[in-house]
This record gives structure tokens, sequence and C-alpha cells, in this order.
């Protein structure tokens, strides 16, 4: 069984990886650009909002690298993991549902 | 400000992810009550896991299904103790702290010499094992995943921890993983640390929603963490595991010291 999907599992390990070197480098170009905005004293509006979007993008990352990963698991017909991706996608719905109730 | 940046690079660079030195830092010295300490503490944890598990990818050393099916039980942890979190006093989540401090300390030094052997390589892995290459053998190793009930139950337990303390977990899903679970610790290692992210994603939310996140300190921090991990790898790679792994743990056992005199 491993054998047979292996080098669809490495795939999966490979893309995973292209995505979470982006959003490593999307947030840390937003954090770093607002927080030398921010120290600079001026821009305080825009940097407020490039250190948000920063955090927001390093959030973002993991929950997306779950959803590539259920994406994956359905186009390799693996439903077990299917469900198990969806299981964490709705603790994760939970989290940001309870977090925009309370903001 | 730069003191976050130092304390990402300190911590990172003792390797970890470096929450468990981070939070004393921001908390006991830099002054930062204990709830904004641990959530900026824990968004370093996600930045850690995106780029250490950016690094491994593509290795075959991070089991994908394994993590995925404990994520379920570490993200439901996290949720948890993000949630009930918020209700719970600065005192208490302090002597919680203390306590994991020491845990963590003991089980760094019981593991001062600890290696994996994996001595048969014909055997089947079964549907949540795996094969890996080991470069240190350099052959082609097979492993089985065993007790799944206890991997699934460390995990709720590290993903609790972590929303509370703002640590990444690792410390305590990989020796359980190594120890009783049958996967080898490059590959239980790799595994958390991909699994930390998410984990650490089922609370922060909820904490940056409670306004415990101050964006320009947490900027500093995660760049100083992204940064301090590079440092880390390259330092890791040269020092002795064993005297750095003491050294650790004897800053564990001064910072659950300095906690429970905090509380009591």
């Amino acid at each position: 069984m491993i054998d047979d999907d292996s080098p669809s599992l490495v795939r999966l390990e490979v893309r995973l990886g292209h995505l979470l070197v982006t959003g490593v480098i999307a947030s840390a170009t937003l954090l770093a650009t607002g927080l030398g905005l921010w120290l600079s004293g001026s821009h305080t509006t825009a940097a407020a909002w490039l250190l948000n979007a920063g955090l927001i993008a390093l959030m973002a990352t993991p929950i997306l690298r779950v959803f590539v990963s259920f994406a994956e698991y359905v186009a390799m017909k693996q439903w077990f993991f299917v469900g198990v991706t969806v299981l964490v996608l709705l603790e994760l719905t939970v989290t940001v549902v309870v977090a925009l109730s309370r903001h | 400000m730069a003191s976050g940046a130092i304390a990402g690079c300190l911590g990172a660079l003792l390797g970890l992810g470096g929450g468990v030195f981070l939070v004393p830092f921001l908390n006991a010295w830099f002054g930062l009550d204990f709830k904004t300490a641990a959530a900026i503490s824990l968004v370093t944890v996600i930045a850690t896991s995106s780029a250490v598990s950016a690094g491994t990818a593509g290795r075959n050393l991070i089991n994908l299904r394994l993590g995925m099916l404990l994520e379920v039980a570490s993200a439901a942890g996290g949720v948890a103790a993000g949630i009930t979190v918020s209700h719970l006093s600065d005192i208490t989540l302090e002597r919680g702290f203390a306590a994991v401090a020491a845990l963590i300390a003991v089980l760094m030094l019981t593991r001062l010499e600890r290696r994996n052997v994996i001595a048969d390589t014909t055997v089947d892995p079964g549907p949540l094992g795996g094969r890996f290459h080991d470069e240190e053998s350099g052959c082609d190793v097979v492993y089985r995943v065993r007790r799944l009930p206890v991997a699934l139950g460390a995990s709720f337990l590290a993903g609790n921890i972590s929303a509370a303390f703002g640590i990444g977990g690792g410390i305590l899903k990989v020796p359980v993983l190594t120890a009783w679970c049958g996967v080898p610790m490059r590959v239980s290692a790799a595994t958390s640390s991909l699994m930390i992210g998410v984990t650490a994603v089922a609370s922060v939310p909820i904490q940056y929603a409670n306004g415990y996140i101050n964006p320009p300190l947490a900027a500093a921090a995660v760049l100083g963490v992204l940064v301090g991990s590079r440092a880390g790898l390259w330092f890791g790679a040269r020092a002795r595991a064993k005297w750095l792994k003491l050294l650790m743990a004897l800053v564990l056992v001064l910072v659950s010291i300095i906690y429970l005199r905090r509380t009591l």
C-alpha cells in the first residue's frame, strides 16, 4: 500500500514545502515592512495594516496547508485521510468563528 | 522591541522553537502579562513550524498521514485551551508553566543519551508507517506506528499545553512517539514540527481576537525567531547535542524555580 502511493505522497510533501516557503516569505516581508514603518513613527495606519496583514498571512499558511492536503487526498481517492483533513478543517473553522465572534 | 528579536534568536538558537524560553523572557524579564507573552510566543511557533517544515519537506521525513491524524487531536486540544485560557488567572497559568518547564527539563535529562535504532528493515510499514533514507546508517529504514491511541492522547495534551503556555508541544509529543509508538527520532521531530503550526493556529486567532497579541512586538519576535532558527541550525550542527540539552535543562529548572517563587 505504501509503495504504491509513495511517489504521490512525496509530491504532496514537496508541494506543501513550496506553499510553506511562500507563506513564510510573504508574512516575513509584510511584518518587516510594517515593523520598519512602525519604528520610524510615520505612516502609522499603513504600519498597523501591514503588521496585521503579516500576522494573518502567518496564520493562514498552516490552514492553507491543510486545504492543499485535503485536495490532494481527494485526488488520490484516500477517503479516510479526506475525512481526517475535513475534521482538522472543521476544528480550525470553530477557532476562526469563535475569534470573529469575540472581535 | 529589540529584546523581542533577541529573545526570538536566543530561543531558536537553543532549538525547540524556543517558546519555553521566549515566554519567561517576555513575561518575567520584559514585564508583559503571562497571556500576552504566551500568545506572542505561540505566533512565533507558527513561523518556526512553517520555516522548519519548508526545509525538511521532500525528504520523506515528515509522516504526512500520521501527522494529519494526530493533528485532529492536537488541534482539538488547542481549540479547547484557546477558548478556556482567557478564563484562567495568570497565577494559575504561571504555576502550570513552572510544572511544564520542570517536566520538560526532566524529559530532556532522561533523553541525553537516547538514539533510535531500527534493526529490521524488511517489516511491512502498515498503513501509517513509512520508509525514509537514513543518512547516518546510509540505508533505507522502515518503521511501523504502534499504540496509536497513546499518540492521539499525547497530541491532545500537547495541544492543550501549547495553547495555554505558548510552547510548540513537540517536546512532549516527540518523546512519546519515539519511546512508545515506534516512530524514529528524525521522523517524530519533522512530523511534530509540521504539526505544531496547525496546533498553534487552532488557538492563536482566538488570542488575537482577545487582544493578547501586540502586532509590533509579535512581528519583532517572529522576525527574530526566523533569523535565529537559521543561526540555530548552523550552531546546532557544530555543538555537542548532549551539552546543549544539559544547558537547556538547567535553564528550564531555573525558569521553573523562578516561576514557583513568583507564585508562592
